[in-house]
This record gives structure tokens, sequence and C-alpha cells, in this order.
């Protein structure tokens, strides 16, 4: 193994080779960007029905359900009804204050066995045994961080009560979002990137943030497209029209 | 232990000769790059910020190589702050070294790892087997290769030149059991291998598309979910990355992510992208112990102020692949090294030395598709002659090649010369031409018409028309 200072010296002495040869500069970088993602917001807030459309368009596009209910009381329903159609009974789902929403408990009354994440982090025998339970479970179900109309794209952080997994052990992942966390492009969600990093990570938050545009996918037998390789089959997302408190603002 | 694979027992001329005869592959190259092709012409097409962003994401990659050591020490000093370890490798081997290094130290006995070039470039399975350690790839297209024991035959679909026929045979050799010849039964039963794999393992492998200097994080893009499972099961995460792969900030990473995909498969994104800032977090029910991050130089570094610099901007979409005319007819085992294509044959002389690619430099007609495909555009025809005359000046080529490329140049040099050259072309060729074209020289010039057709110099070249057709102008 080389040590970082040989290293870097070895680098740098190459790089004295070309010294002002290219002049290209990386792009320029918003200053305060967490006020300029609340100028962002106001100004989407505005907009938000057409960035909606978009997101269905696209999301639909990539083989994910797009679902638009009045408020969150109605969600367990969809849920139920999917679980149903499907012989699915055990859902695992983010912690409620990671969710925002109170539709676990609802979820019993449709016959769903439901396992929510703890907000804290118990010892590892229970964390193994909440391993076994996600990674057995037909339906995960969690909040939303963005929701990226460009690409049908749904932004997740890991966190406190928001593990990992919930969205990705399980065959089928389900997610409610409302309109505080639509924006229309790629570009407006690296506005947020660089505000959730601005500063110090606050100690609720996780060390992975991922991008999850539709169900998992593969096409490496002969081109022919296959859902589901290791990730979700399928990808359902609950829009609800009067907000899901909580969820989301990362 | 060797870098050269089984493939090079041969010369490149038999093995392109041998996928030129290989009736199944034609066809599977021919749907493949036709399909890639026109899957990045349609997102490209639906795009209409598409050549800016591409303008755009090479001024980064230039940007961020001219300050390559303020980068690197950022990404470095991010990642030990969020309790992550980085470890420097100056060559394939030391990569090795440190990761079985972590693994002996974890005492694994499995890895599970995502699709990375980096991993494929250094050896590193061979190295792990020897050490006692499983490596099992996840990616399905690289977990069929691993089970074939063959090398990924295209950057992004490593197992496009296997039916699904050849593909049943050797699950159900894995299996013990037959397994029906469909893409979507395989997949299942794949999934069903695999999920095992990533609760069971002890390490976690994965290469990194990009790396932000500013936030000290590692971006992995998949389609199959393969990269979350393998960062966010086994209790040691391992991430090997070439230097190059830093990029400044996050406001960077995103006009990357908008023209990769694009480019490689023509999604708007991959299914996941996923942002890893070193090991699990306090507040985490789950994710990896421990965080490693490998920086390799393996011959990158030479590079900054050397020839083949540009192709250190390289993204591994493999568009150039699709596009191009010597790729489509001979796929990636025929160039036999771990990078195929017009870009591999630049990133193999980068690892390896020019030696390497002595015939490979021309397996190109730098008809410039490569380019033209290239989210960063990167100059590959460029790159391919200066590698041309590299190798036939530092004497790498043939003595005959040397000296018939020697004859030429002096003749294209001489304006009088090359105007006799005509006329005692017409009379040499006589014996040879059939209409226009020459299909067989005799001797040494044989070798050149036993692969290909040579027109005939014409009854009256263009520059010897060129008097009367002055005379007729208005």
């Amino acid at each position: 193994m080389t040590a970082r200072a040989e290293f870097m010296r070895r680098l740098r002495a190459e790089m004295a080779k070309t010294p002002g040869l290219f002049t290209a500069a990386p792009s320029p970088r918003p200053a305060r960007p967490r006020e300029r993602v609340e100028l962002l917001r106001r100004e989407l807030a505005e907009r938000w029905p057409a960035t909606l459309e978009r997101f269905r368009a696209e999301l639909e596009r990539v083989g994910g359900v797009f679902y638009r209910v009045p408020t969150a009381a109605e969600v367990p329903a969809v849920i139920g009804d999917l679980a149903r159609a499907r012989g699915f009974t055990r859902l695992v789902s983010w912690h409620e204050a990671a969710l925002g929403a109170e539709c676990t408990r609802g979820l019993a009354a449709f016959g769903l066995d439901v396992q929510a994440m703890p907000a804290g982090v118990p010892a590892v025998p229970e964390r193994d045994r909440l391993r076994a339970v996600v990674a057995a479970a037909d339906l995960g179900l969690t909040g939303v961080d963005l929701a990226i109309a460009e690409t049908g794209t749904l932004v997740l952080l890991s966190g406190a009560g928001r593990p990992r997994t919930t969205s990705l052990l399980p065959t089928v992942h389900v997610a409610v979002f409302d309109k505080d966390v639509l924006v229309e492009s790629l570009e407006q969600g690296g506005l947020f990137l660089e505000a959730w990093h601005e500063g110090e990570a606050p100690g609720e938050r996780g060390a992975v943030i991922n991008f999850i545009t539709g169900p998992s996918r593969t096409a490496d037998i002969e081109l022919t497209l296959t859902r589901g390789v290791h990730g979700p089959k399928e990808v359902h997302v609950i829009f609800v029209e009067q907000g899901v408190e909580g969820v989301g603002g990362g | 232990m060797s870098d050269t694979a089984p493939e090079l027992a041969t010369p490149f001329r038999e093995r392109a000769g041998k996928a030129l005869k290989d009736d199944f592959l034609q066809q599977a190259l021919e749907i493949a790059t036709t399909k890639f092709i026109t899957l990045r012409r349609e997102a490209f097409g639906d795009f209409p910020a598409g050549d800016a962003l591409r303008d755009r994401a090479r001024a980064i990659k230039e940007a961020t190589l001219q300050h390559l050591d303020r980068y690197l020490d950022q990404l470095v000093d991010n990642v030990e702050r969020l309790g992550g370890h980085v470890h420097f490798a100056a060559t394939a081997e030391e990569a090795r070294d440190i990761i079985l290094d972590i693994g002996r130290r974890t005492g694994a006995r499995m890895a599970v790892k995502s699709k990375s070039m980096a991993t494929e470039e250094i050896h590193l399975n061979e190295a792990l087997e020897r050490a006692g350690i499983t490596p099992v790839e996840t990616d399905l297209g690289e977990y069929i290769i691993q089970l074939a024991h063959e090398r990924p035959s295209h950057i992004i679909a490593p197992a496009i030149h296997k039916t699904k026929g050849q593909v049943a045979d050797l699950f159900a050799r894995e299996l013990g059991r037959p397994v029906p010849a469909d893409a979507e039964a395989l997949t299942a039963i794949a999934r069903a291998e695999l999920r095992q794999k990533f609760l069971d393992a002890d390490l976690g492998i994965t290469g990194a598309n990009f790396a932000v200097a500013d936030t000290g994080t590692i971006v992995l893009v998949t389609n199959e979910g393969n990269g979350r499972m393998v960062t966010s099961l086994p209790r040691v995460h391992v991430a090997v990355m070439g230097v190059e792969k830093v990029v400044p900030s996050m406001t960077d990473l995103m006009v990357f992510l908008s023209v990769l995909a694009k480019s490689a498969t023509g999604q708007k994104l991959s299914v996941y992208t996923t942002l890893v800032r070193g090991p699990r977090r306090a507040c985490e029910l789950e994710g990896p112990e421990e965080f490693h991050l490998v920086l390799l130089d393996n011959g990158r570094i030479d590079q900054i102020a050397g020839t083949l610099r540009e192709a250190l901007y390289c993204l591994r979409c493999g568009a150039c692949l699709n596009v191009c005319p010597v790729y489509r007819q001979i796929g990636g085992h025929a160039y036999g090294h771990t990078y195929p294509g017009p870009i591999g044959i630049l990133l193999t002389s980068m690892l390896k030395g020019a030696p390497a690619v002595k015939d490979l430099a021309h397996a190109s007609s730098l008809c410039g598709a490569c380019a033209d495909a290239c989210p960063v555009r990167i100059d590959i025809p460029r790159m391919l002659v200066e590698l041309r005359r590299e190798v036939s000046e530092e004497k790498i080529a043939p003595w005959s090649e040397r000296l018939a490329f020697a004859l030429a140049g002096r003749l294209l040099r001489a304006p009088r010369l090359y105007r006799l050259g005509a006329p005692i072309a017409r009379l040499l060729q006589r014996p040879f031409a059939r209409g226009h074209t020459i299909r067989r020289l005799p001797g040494l010039a044989g070798a050149w018409t036993r692969t290909r057709d040579l027109p005939a110099v014409a009854p009256q070249t263009f520059q010897e028309r060129w008097p009367a057709l002055e005379r007729e102008r208005p």
C-alpha cells in the first residue's frame, strides 16, 4: 500500500507538467442553498398540479403505479386492496414519525400484519430479528423526501426510523407523498442535495440517499426486460392531496 | 499474477476471425448494439438540453483533472471525517492486497459484489478465491459470466454474448436441477439464489460511478438494486475507484446523472442512484459498520500529462462500443482485455502500456462515431492515431508494418512522387484488379487483402481530372 503523501506527491508531479493548459471550471455552486430551496418551494407551490401530472406520466413510463387520494385516511384502503389482490399479508413500514401519516394502524383492519420500524436503534438481537422480518415482508411502506417529475424519481433519505431496506427487500414498495416534495427537474433536485449537505448533518440523518426510478429491472438475458431482479418487483406511489404531515422535509 | 486473459494466447487477428464466424454472437451483437443505439437516440431526441449538458459534463471533467489533487484531498478528508477509511493503491496488486487485508482482518468468508469495472481491472475475484473468500457477482449479467468462468463482453451488458439456453444450462449445473430457458424464470431463480447471499455475506464490494469531493459521497448507479443490497447488508463495505471518478460537488453530480443513463441504456435515469456517505450512522438500524474507499492509480496518474489524458473523462457508459463498426462485428472478447471497444483500446494502453495494444490500435476505422456518441465528447479517434504513431515510433509494431507506413508517409509528403504513383499503381494492379476492386494481392500485401477489399486506382484519378475540370469552370 502506498502512503497518502507519496500518492499525492506523484499526482502533483504529473499535474505540474500541464499548468494552465485547461481552463474549464466546475459548475457554479448555489450560495446559501437552504434559502434557495425555500424560494424554490414557494415558486413550485404555485404550479404543482402540472408538476404532479408530469411526475405521474414519467412514473408510469418506468413501470410504477400512481394513486391519488384526498386524505391520508384513504391510504390504508389503497394498500389493503393491492395487498389482497396479490395475497400479501406482511407489511413493514418506516416509523410513524418518519412516515408522517398514521396509516399503519388502519392497515391492521385490512388483515395486514404490520411491523413498524423503531425510531431508535435497539440491541443487536432485535436488529437481527427486524432484518429477518423486513427480508420476509411482502410490502414495504415509506415516505418520500423528493419526487422528481422529469424522471419519475423518488428520493429517500435514510436515517432514524427510516431504514434503507424498507424500500429494498420487500417484494412491493409503497410510497406516500404530497405536493410539498414535488420538484420539476434533476437540476432542482441538485439544489436540495446541496441544501441537505450544508453544514453538519443532523443526528437523525443516515449515511445513504437513494434515488428510485421505478421497480428493479434487468435486461441481462438476451435483452429481455425483466422486473424485480433484486429490488422490489412493483413500486406503488400514493399522492395525498391534503398532505402527509411530516413526510419529507429531510 | 498474470494480467492477461486466456483469450490473449491467440493473436488479435485470430480472435477477431473466430468472433466473425460465430453466428450467434454476430446476431446477438447486431440486435444488442442496434437496440442500444436506438434507445440512446430516442433518449437524447426527447431532451433538448442534452447537448449543452454534455458540454457541461466535459468541462467539469476537465476542470476536475486540472485540480485533481485538491478534489482528492477534499474527498479523502471528508470520508475520514465521516468515519470511513481511505487506502491508496498505486498498482492493481496493491489494490488487491489492501482488499484482502480488510477481508482477513474482518474474518470475511463471502463477499458480494455489485458490478464494477475497476474490480474487473484488478482481477479481484481470483485473488479473493485464493485467499479463501468466496466472491459472488450479483449483477445478473456478471453472475452469469462468473458461473461460466468468462469475462464481460460489454461494459454495461456483460453477458450479451450468451443465449438464454446457455444461461439455463449454467444455472442447471450450479443448482443441480433443470431450469427453463426463459428470461423471466431465470431472473427469478437468480433473485432467490442471490438474496440469501446478500444476507449471508460479510463483505460488500462495489466500484463507484462518481465520488463527490465536497461531501465525501460515493455514488453507485444500478438498475437491479444489487448496489443497494451490497452497501446495506454486509458488515463491511469496500468501494474501489479510479482516482479520476471524483467530481467537485452535488451540483456537478446532477449534470452527469442527466447524461449517463441516457447514453448507456436510453433511460432518463437508472432505477437506483445510491449516494453513500461512510459507514452506518449511529441513528441507523442497518448499514455497514466499516467503510473503506480504495483509490486506484494503476496507470491513470501517468496520463494526467500524457497523450491519453482525455480517456480519464470516461464514464463507462458503453455508448462508444455500440456505435463502433469494429465492436459491432467482433464483440468484446476479441479485444482480449478488461475494457473492450474504442475506449477500451485507450484504457488498455493506459493500464498496461502501448505494447499491449499494438494490434488493437488499428482495430478502428477512425470513423468518429465513438466521439459523436460519447456523453463527454472524448476524442477517441485522435488518441487512437496518437497510439498508432507511438506504436510505430517506439518500434513496437513489426518492421514490415513500420516500413510500409514509412514509405506511405514519404510518398504522401512528396506531391511529385505521389502524382507519379497513380500510373505506376495502374500498371502494377492490372493482374489483380477486377472492375473497381482488388480482392487479392500477392506477398506481404496479401495480409491486407485477406480481410479487406482494396479499391483499385481509377483509370483517371481526381488529381488527373482536376486540370480539365478547372478549364470547364464558367
